[in-house]
Order: structure tokens, then C-alpha cells, then sequence
């Protein structure tokens, strides 16, 4: 699983508005930092790598969502939910086939045909998932929500995503 | 799926670690809301919602670590054998809907070639010898219903049943060894007193 990046400027005395800002930031380029891969298709790593860190943007909006006003804030968090469903739906079949891959290999002559049958049904699905996903993100973009995402946390918190420039830990 | 409790009255210009105190109280308290429920095997919506709930609790306290002297990484590594076991449950209970729901589609396909083949026949000229005309039909409709697929899925069926028999059993040794180690106590206390 791909690592967390660290998020810098965390201290045991931070307030809580400044740490939300720092922590929703950090997770928030996190996540896009593998929109390229993922897009790409070629490996299902990237796509994997994207929906555990959206998953953690997930869990830190819903953890600093006291520091933002509840009405606006519900609005990017659905946002956030529909990209982290979106890829949990193309995830959920890598694993599926993944995972009945590997019992094929012990499969006996009775479970076999059906195993080939649902893999193949699972690829035809796979396929239409990566449809969605570059249908989401180009909708993104055109919205312009990574912006108006991060200037939104900005207003709230005081951190300014470009200046905390957060980096994989290889960077860090 | 369970939603998590609004968190009210927390003032976020306050220091970390008194705001997060609150919300991990409350989010213990949320997986403890299940720990009847989940006693019988049968209650698939807790079991999940139980997991959901170990899991907010999970990444809060990866989140909210920093802001407590106590390391609270060894309460994170039983948070996670939780959350994993019920994970683990959450997959055969949705796998195994999922593959009856391939046998109906198997049907479904099956009914649609049927269909199809009489159809066909019905548009040609009328059939000199109907023993003939069944063979034929009989032949094409075999080669495309797929039926070698049928007993492997009830097969796998029951394969995943079994295993989530046996990882129920596990949770259930999990949760009981938990609450013997008084897994809440430790955790509040760690969380310490305003």
C-alpha cells in the first residue's frame, strides 16, 4: 500500500483549525498526485494508490469538519465521497479478479468453467468503470474543483496549499 | 450504513488535543453501540457497520496520534486485526449474493438464447423432420447456455460460506479477547482527562 505522506508542521500544541488545513491539504494532492496513473490505466497500482488516499482525505474531512461551516462543507465532502466511490468500484473488481485469479490455480475441474465465466464478466465491467473514472475527472476539471477545493480549505484554516507544498515521503 | 454522530460544541480554535479527545470518545463509544449486535452471526448489517466504525476509529487515531503524549500505535494495531477480520466477513457476505446473482444472469442468458434459437427457427421454412429440428436446435442451444458454469458457482457458494463460518469464529475470539483486555479503559485513559 502506498504510503501517507507526511504532513508537515503538525506539533502536539497545533490548534485544531490550522492541523485541518494542513491534514486535508496534505491528503488532497496526495490523492491527485496518482490522477495521471490512474488515467493512464496501465497499471492497477496507481488506481489503488489513489483510492486508499482518497479514502484517507475521506476520514481527515470527516475528522476536522468541525472546522469548517457545516453547510458549505457538506457540498466538497459529497464531492470527495463520489471520486472515492468512483474509484472503490473499479478497486473492488481488480481484487475480485484478482482474487478469483488465484483460485483458479487450485480450482478443481468442477469450479473452473465458473471462475472463467465470472472473471470474464468482471473484465467486461472493469472496462466500463475506467469510462466512469475518466468521465469523473474530466468533469472535475472542467468545474474547476481542485481550485476552488483548495481555496475553500485555505479561507477556513489559513493554510495555503502552495505554500505547505506537501511531497511524497521520498521528498519529504 | 450507520452514519457517524455530529460532533457538537467544539470550539476548532482550541488545541488539537482537547478537540480530538471529544471526537475519539465519541467514536469509541460508536463501536462499542454494536458489541450485542454483533454477538450473532446473522446480523449482517451491524457486523458491517461495526467494521465502518472501527475504521473512522482507525484513521482517527492515525490522524489525531500526534496530539497525545501516550503512543497510541498498539491500540492501532488492534483496531486494525478488527477491522480486518470484519472486513474479511464484509467480502463473503457480499460475494456470495453476488454469485447467486451470476447464476440468475446465467438464466437470464439462457432464456434470451432459447428465445432467439426458436425465433430463428420459426422465420425458416417449416422442418421436414421435426427429430431432426430438435436435435439441431437442441445441439446450438447446449453449445451456448454455458451450463458447465453452474455447479462450479453453487460450488463456490458454499466454499465461501465455509470460510465465513470460520472467519466469524475468529472475530468473535477477537472481540471477547478485547473486551477481556479491557481494550476502551485503556484507550480513554490513554486519551486522558481535560
Amino acid at each position: 500500500m502506498a504510503k501517507a505522506w507526511e504532513v508537515r508542521g503538525m506539533h502536539p500544541r497545533i490548534r485544531f483549525r490550522e492541523a485541518a488545513g494542513r491534514v486535508v491539504l496534505t491528503r488532497w494532492r496526495e490523492m491527485m498526485s496518482y490522477r495521471e496513473g490512474t488515467l493512464l490505466g496501465e497499471d492497477i497500482e496507481e488506481l489503488h494508490a489513489m483510492r486508499v488516499s482518497s479514502r484517507r482525505l475521506r476520514a481527515a474531512m470527516d475528522a476536522f469538519e468541525p472546522a469548517f461551516p457545516r453547510s458549505s462543507f457538506r457540498g466538497h465532502l459529497r464531492q470527495v465521497k463520489e471520486i472515492t466511490d468512483t474509484l472503490g468500484d473499479a478497486r473492488d473488481l481488480d481484487v475480485a479478479i484478482d482474487g478469483y485469479t488465484g483460485v483458479l490455480e487450485t480450482a478443481d475441474e468442477l469450479e473452473r468453467p465458473a471462475i472463467e465465466g465470472l472473471i470474464a464478466r468482471m473484465r467486461d465491467a472493469r472496462a466500463a468503470e475506467t469510462v466512469h473514472i475518466a468521465a469523473l475527472f474530466q468533469r472535475l476539471a472542467a468545474e474547476e474543483f481542485a481550485g476552488r477545493f483548495e481555496a475553500y480549505v485555505a479561507e477556513h484554516t489559513g493554510v495555503v496549499a502552495d505554500r505547505l507544498d506537501p511531497r511524497p515521503p521520498h521528498h519529504a | 450504513m450507520a452514519k457517524p454522530a455530529r460532533i457538537r460544541g467544539l470550539d476548532p480554535d482550541r488545541r488539537l488535543r482537547p478537540c480530538a479527545r471529544t471526537i475519539l470518545r465519541v467514536r469509541i463509544g460508536e463501536v462499542y453501540a454494536y458489541e450485542r449486535a454483533v454477538l450473532d452471526p446473522q446480523n449482517v448489517t451491524e457486523l458491517h457497520d461495526m467494521r465502518i466504525a472501527f475504521k473512522r476509529l482507525r484513521y482517527l487515531l492515525e490522524i489525531f496520534g500526534i496530539a497525545f503524549e501516550t503512543d497510541l500505535e498498539p491500540f492501532l494495531e488492534e483496531v486494525r486485526t478488527m477491522q480486518d477480520l470484519l472486513g474479511d466477513i464484509h467480502d463473503r457476505d457480499v460475494q456470495v449474493p453476488a454469485l447467486a446473482e451470476h447464476l440468475d444472469w446465467l438464466a437470464a442468458r439462457e432464456s434470451e438464447l432459447a428465445r432467439a434459437l426458436v425465433h430463428e427457427q420459426a422465420a425458416a421454412d417449416a422442418p421436414a423432420d421435426p427429430d431432426r429440428a430438435y436435435h439441431a436446435f437442441r445441439a446450438r442451444f447446449e453449445a451456448g447456455r454455458r451450463a458447465d458454469e453452474r455447479p462450479g458457482v453453487h460450488a463456490l457458494i458454499a466454499r465461501r460460506r465455509r470460510e465465513r463460518d470460520e472467519l466469524y469464529a475468529r472475530f468473535l475470539e477477537e472481540w471477547r479477547r478485547l473486551r477481556a483486555g479491557r481494550f476502551r479503559e485503556r484507550l480513554e485513559g490513554a486519551l486522558g482527562t481535560a
